[in-house]
């Protein structure tokens, strides 16, 4: 069936209507050796279960969100933050 | 009428082994088989959270090939298909393949420079190929629409005679069979919890039926290969993505090959029964949940109804969806990992079913010889820390 996101803009919008990006990442300080970045590039937790993770609203307010789900059920925890396309 | 004397049976787990291998699909059963075939290694368990082959090994659509992109891998490929050619007599089920070629359109000039690409390199590699023009495809496949009717209209393609198609389910069975065998333990129902390790070497895992004890243990969870790995601590460069597949009504028969258009970007074969199993692109988020959409399903019909009219109005029988642990290059990881004994063959993506036996094959002479098969030197997980990916890349993901 799919599954819907609660877009904080536009409502409660079905999931095609947006790209997904990835789970929330943190990016390694800028001196950082070339394994750490290689790691930071490739590696995901990829986690089965409740991860954070960034949409872009394309088919609506073109807004990133940050989107708190589970994995293993999709359903949609939280919307933690928007963020303007820039 | 009297019953048939199973193929296999399943049995809880003994305390201790010489190999456990986590996931009871097409990988981990090849392994044990030929470790156990090849290298007299018999003491081993397979664990399989759920049943034989519930994973991607049923859920894919029975096409094999051997046409990869990056010439590292094609070995590979090639030795599977040598392998599944002497299977259904050497395991005595009959695996139905059926060797009957793979032709694959392209609907743009990027796509014809591709194949173009692909082509010379299977030249040099001695694998068979073709390329050809609208004309010659419809000679090959009289039913397909060459006219500049559809969205997309087709202007070149290649034909790949190795290519074809095995009943992924019989495939499971014989397997399952030649590990019974060989006195392998198949142990369905008995999920993995734990990664026990002691001074950075595996002791064993611990389970839904308690510890088991096992010096080496492989991990060969496909989609869930990622979950497998966190208990022991170790990320692994795979996000899992869902691909969703289906299957028609019955018609005669009129597509003689495996088929595959690279831009709608839809694939599938028509079986011996007459259906059609289908798939199209994947959804690109994380998930593990099984799923179909209507969006899917809607995709797909588009693909195939631009490439043949004539299956307009067919029904859909069943829909189902698998799981891809796609890795950044899209090609596999296999080979040891940082932790002693603790093996793994994952990142498979959606190529894992063509490729089977022959990672089983290689993964079962590393383990058992402990040096690395030639044939996966470029595949360990160490690659990417290297900067020395194997691109396969034909989807990207983040």
């Amino acid at each position: 069936m799919g599954f819907k996101i609660p877009c904080p803009n536009c409502g409660i919008r079905d999931v095609y209507e947006f790209s997904f990006d990835s789970e929330v990442r943190f990016r390694p300080p800028v001196d950082s050796d070339l394994k750490t970045w290689r790691h930071y590039l490739y590696f995901r937790k990829n986690t089965c279960g409740v991860q954070e993770e960034w949409w872009y609203h394309g088919g609506g307010c073109c807004e990133w969100l940050k989107i708190k789900r589970n994995t293993e059920t999709n359903e949609v925890l939280e919307i933690l933050e928007t963020r303007a396309d820039d | 009428m009297t019953k048939d004397k199973a193929w296999w049976r399943s049995k809880a787990p003994e305390r201790s082994y010489d190999v456990v291998i986590i996931g009871g699909g097409l990988h981990g059963m090849a392994c044990a088989y030929y470790l156990a075939k090849d290298h007299g290694i018999k003491n081993i368990a397979i664990l399989e959270r759920e049943r034989i082959g519930f994973g991607g090994s049923s859920r894919n659509t029975e096409v094999y090939r051997i046409n990869q992109r990056a010439p590292e891998i094609i070995p590979l490929y090639q030795q599977a298909v040598d392998l599944w050619k002497g299977l259904s007599a050497e395991l005595d089920v009959n695996i139905m393949m059926w060797q009957k070629g793979l032709i694959a359109l392209a609907h743009n000039n990027m796509s014809i420079d591709s194949m173009r690409m692909r082509h010379e390199t299977f030249k040099l590699m001695g694998i068979e190929n073709e390329l050809l023009t609208p004309e010659e495809l419809k000679k090959m496949v009289p039913r397909l629409d060459i006219s500049d009717t559809p969205d997309l209209p087709i202007i070149g393609g290649y034909y790949h005679p190795p290519g074809g198609s095995i009943r992924h389910d019989a495939a499971v069975w014989a397997f399952a069979k030649g590990c019974y065998h060989h006195g392998i333990d198949l142990c369905e129902g008995v999920g993995v919890t734990g990664i026990r390790i002691k001074n950075n070497s595996v002791t064993g895992v611990d389970t839904t039926k308690g510890f088991i004890a096992s010096p080496v243990v492989l991990n060969a969870a496909g989609g869930w290969s990622a979950t497998i790995a966190h208990m022991a601590g170790l990320d692994l460069p795979v996000v899992t993505l869902p691909m969703q597949a289906m299957v028609t009504e019955p018609v005669a028969p009129f597509l003689d090959q495996a088929l595959a258009s690279e831009t709608y970007f839809c694939f599938g074969n028509q079986t011996i029964k007459g259906d059609f199993v289908i798939g199209t692109h994947m959804d690109p988020w994380q998930t593990y949940k099984f799923e179909n959409t209507y969006h899917f399903a809607s995709d797909l019909a588009y693909g195939w109804t631009q490439l043949f009219p004539d299956l307009a109005g067919l029904r859909v029988m069943r829909s189902w969806n698998g799981l891809c642990d796609m890795t950044p290059d899209s090609s596999p990881i296999m080979g040891k990992t940082s932790i002693e004994g603790f093996f793994i063959d994952a990142g498979w993506g959606y190529f894992g079913f063509k490729s089977s036996p022959a990672c089983g094959k290689n993964m079962a002479g590393y383990i058992a010889e402990q040096q690395c098969p030639e044939m996966i030197k470029a595949l360990g997980i160490e690659r990417f820390y290297e900067g020395r990916l194997v691109p396969e890349t034909t989807y990207p993901r983040n």
